[in-house]
């Protein structure tokens, strides 16, 4: 797909293949997954979607911070997916179709299957 | 006020029909005074003679609610003289076999709009010492509603503190007209005053618009009674949304809230835009931990009256299943309203097998009874 360095930690690559909107394909603090670029929920391109931490709570009024850029907010309505995973991290009847990713002798592979 | 001038001699049968259910409640039975000055022997003495001077000094607003100034239905005789406690055991806990009647007030629900607000608590400690004296004491089947002044949360708690732990009390009413939508933390002393006593919280319509309280619409006043009875719903869903936001549940583990007379007809389209919409923006509010409808389902009930009437009667089934009717719906009567929902057209409404929770099972575990 391209060599490690192409895509540094914190970036994404679109790569044209598998359907509509093809595959997004992430860096997330070392660790490369790929997703395929289009919302379960209702069609959106996810891959394109914020990259967010887990924002969870001690209680009322208080933020905390978790999981840093491992969170996916799809541009359509804004549901939060797991990278790694393609879950919808708040609602457990959606998931976002998932492809291995590895790394050969410098280069980012992606597998379709 | 004679509805009819011939009536049959013949004494009515004490009770109308087979019982509805194994255990009823009525979460919806009005108490109200017939004139203010009912109360005078439970107010300090400069409000007795404040009012003595000025009148009541209790907001409204200037629509009508038919049929008079007391409410009772058209049908039903009362004067001066008659007293409701006994009329209404006589006229609607016997009949229709109640068990137990949870008296929701009416006289006061103005406080909410009074801007004095040690007059309003005074107007509110003296509605329930009188609601004890004259109606709880009247039937051991009465349970009442602790009146309060919301906008003083601190006078209020001490009035749930100072009655809370009498029997015969269940709840804790705060009108749906308010200042603020009731999950904004000002009232929480209130809350917790109620979960310490293991008491409901309960909201019926009354005093939207009214003396200091909100417009009952977001776009403005109502012209007219019927416009305004359109916006119950409205009023309701801001409340039940804001509980929800605002972490109330989460705060408050054990307090459950009862709405009633605000229609039923928006549970299920609120319940399902509110999970969607919580799906995408939960994390602007984390402590809003679960799916609204969660929260909303173990902790909101709602009373029955005014009941939908789909043209179709088949699909009410639908309707109560969407609307988890088994879990979240009360009944109430609104005795003694000329709106109110007789039980047994109620019940010729509600589907066999769910009479038993919605007439009497779930409010029987709300009010622990």
């Amino acid at each position: 797909m391209c060599r490690v360095d192409d895509l540094p930690p914190g970036s994404r690559r679109e790569v044209p293949v598998g359907g509509e909107n093809g595959v997004m394909v992430f860096n997330v603090g070392g660790r490369f997954y790929a997703l395929r670029n289009r919302c379960p929920h209702s069609g959106g391109p996810l891959g394109r979607g914020v990259i967010r931490p887990h924002v969870i709570s001690n209680g009322v009024g208080h933020f905390d911070f978790e999981r840093e850029a491992e969170i996916l907010k799809c541009p359509f309505h804004n549901w939060e997916f797991d990278i790694a995973t393609g879950c919808a991290l708040y609602d457990p009847s959606m998931r976002a179709k998932t492809y291995p990713v590895a790394v050969e002798d410098g280069e980012v592979v992606l597998t379709l299957g | 006020m004679g509805a009819v001038d011939v009536k049959p001699e013949a004494p009515p049968s004490p009770t109308r029909g087979p019982k509805l259910a194994p255990f009823i409640v009525d979460c919806d039975c009005h108490h109200i005074w017939h004139e203010i000055d009912d109360i005078f022997p439970y107010l300090p003495r400069q409000y007795v003679e404040q009012i003595r001077d000025f009148g009541p000094m209790l907001p409204k607003l200037s629509y009508t609610n038919v049929p008079n100034v007391l409410g009772y239905r058209a049908d039903l005789e009362v004067t001066r003289n008659t007293n409701f406690a006994e009329f209404t055991v006589r006229e609607h806990l016997d009949p229709y076999q109640i068990d137990a009647a949870v008296l929701t007030g009416g006289s006061v629900y103005g406080v909410v709009g009074i801007s004095d607000v040690d007059y309003a608590s005074a107007l509110a400690r003296a509605f329930n010492d009188w609601t004890l004296d004259t109606w709880v004491s009247v039937d051991p089947r009465y349970r009442m509603t602790l009146a309060v002044c919301p906008n003083d949360p601190a006078q209020a708690a001490e009035e749930i503190r100072r009655l809370g732990d009498h029997p015969a009390v269940v709840a804790v009413m705060l009108p749906a007209g308010a200042r603020n939508p009731y999950g904004n933390r000002f009232y929480h002393p209130i809350y917790e005053a109620a979960a310490e006593h293991g008491l409901v919280m309960m909201t019926h319509f009354g005093g939207e618009g009214a003396g200091v309280t909100n417009p009952p619409t977001a776009a403005g006043y109502p012209s007219y009674y019927l416009e305004m009875r359109m916006a119950r719903p409205q009023i309701a869903q801001a409340h039940v949304v804001s509980l929800v936001c605002e972490g109330v549940f989460e705060k408050f583990p054990s307090l459950r809230w009862l709405f009633i007379e605000v229609d039923t007809w928006w549970i299920p389209g609120l319940l399902w835009h509110f999970d969607a919409d919580w799906k995408g923006l939960r994390d602007t509010t984390p402590w809003v931990k679960r799916l609204p409808s969660d929260y909303i389902r173990e902790h909101v009930r709602v009373g029955t009256q005014p009941l939908e009437q789909p043209p179709r009667r088949e699909d009410m089934r639908t309707f109560l299943d969407w609307a988890h009717a088994e879990e979240m719906l009360v009944y109430a009567s609104d005795f003694p309203h000329w709106d109110w929902d007789e039980p047994r057209a109620a019940a010729a409404m509600i589907p066999r097998d769910l009479r038993p929770r919605i007439f009497g099972e779930t409010a029987r575990e709300l009010f622990s009874l």
